[in-house]
């Protein structure tokens, strides 16, 4: 009984039946698609805040200067609870996001592929990649 | 024999009433002597001093921490209904708050721009201590294990681990609050809070290296004593103490009542966003 | 002296004597340990209990689930599968259709998407599409905030909604119309300003925060903390806390309406009933609007030392034409609750205003 309950639980249809987790966040209005990004910078801050988190960086242009960036994550209580700290994105960290510009023009976006230089995924593995 | 005997062990027995009495009596105490006996709460099941309930702060303090006369408040076309009341001040010792000499400078410069800054406006949590002196009630939870505080305003919560410690992953509002008991006071020591609170709408702040250790003691059945040493190396050249006391709201049916200002707080916010047309 | 005087001055040294020895008692009460005393009855449930002999609910539960909310079609009147069905792959959105050859496992769901590699990926399928979104969005697996991710209760359940029908009755003529009107609304006038956002974008509540209580996409958390006259519920998202008396008294008036509304509980045998009236007219609940004449009846009980069993009946006749009702399991998670400042951290909406300034005014330019 116990270990087909574990089935149950394990091979759980993927579609959620609660509304789905972007209802809430109006990405549509806040990251234009047409602005793809894909920044290589450096981490100045890491805010581990809700509703959304925000990875701060440098990141430096083909002619020298510097440009501060503001990336915007997901809510840091479930990386919390797999052990994750303010500590598990030092200062100096160089990053890889891809990801999409804010529509206002802003030095804003959001990341929806973050590595580090090597190709390793931060934090956890993303949607659809495999061990 | 009887007579040596009598007289034998009637004198022990006022030696022993003599004894008794001196026992006795100065276990009573004599007014202008010994302190009266400490007041000894009720129990909870787990055999500690009852904290339960509903309390409220009654003072100037989230004006002002320090003594302060009656002024004008920020908001003119507000009058008296929003002026300055007076107050005696909740600060130990000679009543000051010990800035670091850049800290002060920036305090003076909170006060100044206050209404912009104070995170009070905007109904952001008011952390701790602040959270305990607003004018607004909080409830008490109180398990053996978890301490738990509802605070009216902005509905903040902050959970007490009164088990072993554990370390905080982040900062945050309300901060990290670890308890224990000493007899019947409660000892929370709250670290990890952000540095975006206020201590009160003065202007009086902090970082984020804030530590405030709470000590709450009952006093009487309707009265709580709450005392907090602030620690803070980045802001304040040595600890410093503020004490309020809380009393017990004892109205039948007393409720913590729902108070989510956010959107009462939209238009300092967003309201430079908003679409013009649709005004 | 005589033998009187002498008891009388013995008697004289004990009563004066006396007040010592009352005090010590209390003094050894003060270290009593904090063991409950346990009844038979109780230690072979393992359920702990409170001062008063209630069931103590105090903990940190998630009540994410599995289970969906309305009952598959495929599964008609059935409540609750058997060992053999789960064997059979049936479970979740899949219902109670048989899944294909591999028992529920890499077999095809609807529109496509399977289990196996492609699995983590449905946390950012288009919901209209059934294909994988265009990610503009942060990745949810990425932080840990996919259903992979959550701790769940298990349910037999095929629905979260109880009854034959397993699905939400029809909404009333006036409901259908107050969803229409709000729709019409915001068509036209959704970025107008804070107020036009929902209200979860405005940090005031989560809609799944009810009550009644539903799982939410992730940090579907909460915490229960009980004293004396008291059981307080709090949400991880967003910090909000229903605090339930249960020492009988009459609700607030009925001019005043709160968001989560005014809950009173009372205790029938070891379950705890909470009735929550004097909601407002301003929320939704599940798409529909509801009115502030709503009721809500939930029902906790504690079924072992690490399962709650959730239950829950709304009624609220201006919106749907009879009550429904709803049942899930919470179960208890080794975390704290952490803090979510939702308002605090909201900068989405000053930039989700601001962007929708910036589109508008590129529109206008354009003209």
């Amino acid at each position: 009984m116990r270990k087909t309950l574990a089935v149950l639980v394990a091979s759980v249809g993927l579609l959620l039946s609660a509304a789905p987790m972007w209802a809430h966040h109006a990405f549509a209005s806040e990251f234009d698609e047409k602005k793809p990004l894909k920044l290589h910078g450096v981490v100045t801050k890491w805010e581990l805040v809700n509703p959304h988190s925000w990875i701060h960086l440098d990141v430096k242009n083909p002619d020298g200067t510097v440009t501060a960036w503001t990336i915007e994550g997901g809510s840091p209580n479930a990386l919390f609870r797999l052990g994750f700290t303010k500590n598990s994105l030092p200062e100096g960290t160089e990053l890889i996001i891809e990801g999409y510009q804010a529509k206002d023009g802003a030095n804003r976006g959001v990341g929806a592929k973050l590595t580090y230089m090597d190709g390793k995924s931060l934090f956890l593995k993303p949607a659809g990649e495999d061990k | 024999m009887r007579g040596w005997f009598e007289r034998w062990f009637g004198g022990l027995i006022v030696v022993a009433s003599a004894v008794a009495a001196c026992l006795v009596f100065s276990v009573i105490p004599v007014s202008g002597q010994a302190p009266a006996p400490a007041y000894k709460a009720p129990r909870t099941k787990d055999g500690k001093a009852d904290l339960n309930g509903i309390w409220e702060a009654i003072d100037t303090a989230n004006w002002d921490l320090r003594a302060h006369a009656a002024a004008q408040g920020p908001v003119l076309s507000l009058g008296a209904e929003f002026s300055i009341p007076p107050g005696p001040g909740v600060i130990e010792g000679d009543g000051e708050i010990p800035y670091l000499p850049a800290a002060a400078e920036q305090q003076k410069k909170n006060f100044a721009n206050r209404l912009a800054l104070d995170p009070e406006v905007k109904c952001y949590m008011g952390g701790v201590p602040r959270s305990t002196y607003m004018p607004y009630p909080f409830q008490i939870i109180q398990s053996p294990k978890t301490i738990t505080m509802h605070y009216e305003f902005a509905g903040a919560f902050r959970s007490i681990n009164m088990e072993k410690p554990t370390e905080a992953p982040a900062d945050s509002w309300m901060g990290w609050s670890t308890g224990h008991w000493e007899g019947d006071t409660l000892v929370v020591v709250v670290t990890d809070q952000n540095d975006q609170t206020w201590f009160d709408r003065a202007g009086d702040f902090h970082s984020n290296a804030l530590k405030v250790t709470e000590r709450y003691t009952p006093r009487s059945t309707d009265v709580l004593m709450y005392e907090a040493t602030i620690e803070d190396p980045k802001t304040f050249s040595r600890p410093w103490k503020i004490s309020v006391p809380l009393y017990r709201h004892v109205e039948k049916n007393a409720q913590i009542m729902e108070y989510k200002c956010n959107e009462f707080a939209e238009e300092v916010l967003y309201g430079k966003y908003r679409k013009q047309s649709s005004k | 002296m005589n033998h009187r005087v002498l008891a009388s001055t013995l008697a004289a040294a004990v009563l004066l004597a006396a007040p010592l020895f009352a005090q010590a008692p209390a003094a050894s009460t003060k270290t009593a340990p904090a063991a409950a005393v346990k009844t038979p009855a109780a230690a072979a449930t393992a359920i702990p209990r409170t001062a008063d002999g209630h069931p103590d609910f105090s903990g940190v539960f998630s009540n994410a689930s599995a289970v969906p909310v309305a009952r598959p079609a495929n599964c008609g009147t059935k409540e609750v599968y058997t060992p053999e069905d789960l064997a059979a792959g049936m479970g979740g959105a899949r219902g109670c259709g048989a899944a294909a050859a591999g028992g529920g496992r890499g077999g095809a769901g609807r529109g496509g998407a399977g289990r196996g590699a492609a699995g983590r990926g449905a946390a950012n399928i288009d919901p209209e599409t059934g294909q994988p979104a265009l990610q503009v969005h942060y990745d949810v697996s990425q932080f840990g905030l996919d259903a992979t991710h959550a701790t769940r209760a298990a349910s037999l359940r095929t629905s979260i909604i109880t009854g034959p029908e397993g699905k939400l009755p029809p909404l009333t003529p006036e409901a259908q119309k107050r969803q229409a009107d709000l729709r019409a609304y915001n068509a036209q006038h959704q970025w107008d300003g804070p107020e036009s956002r929902p209200l979860g974008e405005r940090c005031i509540m989560w809609p799944a925060e009810g009550p009644p209580m539903m799982p939410e996409g992730y940090n579907s958390d909460l915490q229960i903390s009980q004293g004396p006259g008291y059981v307080a519920v709090t949400q991880e998202m967003i910090h909000d806390t229903r605090i339930i008396p249960t020492d009988g008294r009459p609700h607030l008036p009925a001019n005043v309406q709160q968001w989560f509304g005014d809950p009173r509980g009372h205790w029938e045998g070891d379950t705890l009933v909470v009735e929550t009236t004097n909601f407002t007219n301003r929320t939704t609940l599940q798409q529909a609007p509801t009115t502030d004449k709503m009721k809500v009846t939930e029902r906790f009980t504690r079924v072992d030392a690490n399962t709650v069993k959730y239950q829950f009946t709304v009624d609220d006749p201006g919106t749907w034409t009879k009550p429904w009702s709803g049942e899930l399991n919470m179960t208890k998670i080794d975390s704290p609750l952490y803090e979510y400042a939702c308002h605090e951290g909201n900068y989405g909406m000053a930039n989700n205003l601001s962007g929708q300034r910036a589109v508008e005014k590129k529109a206008a330019e354009q003209k």
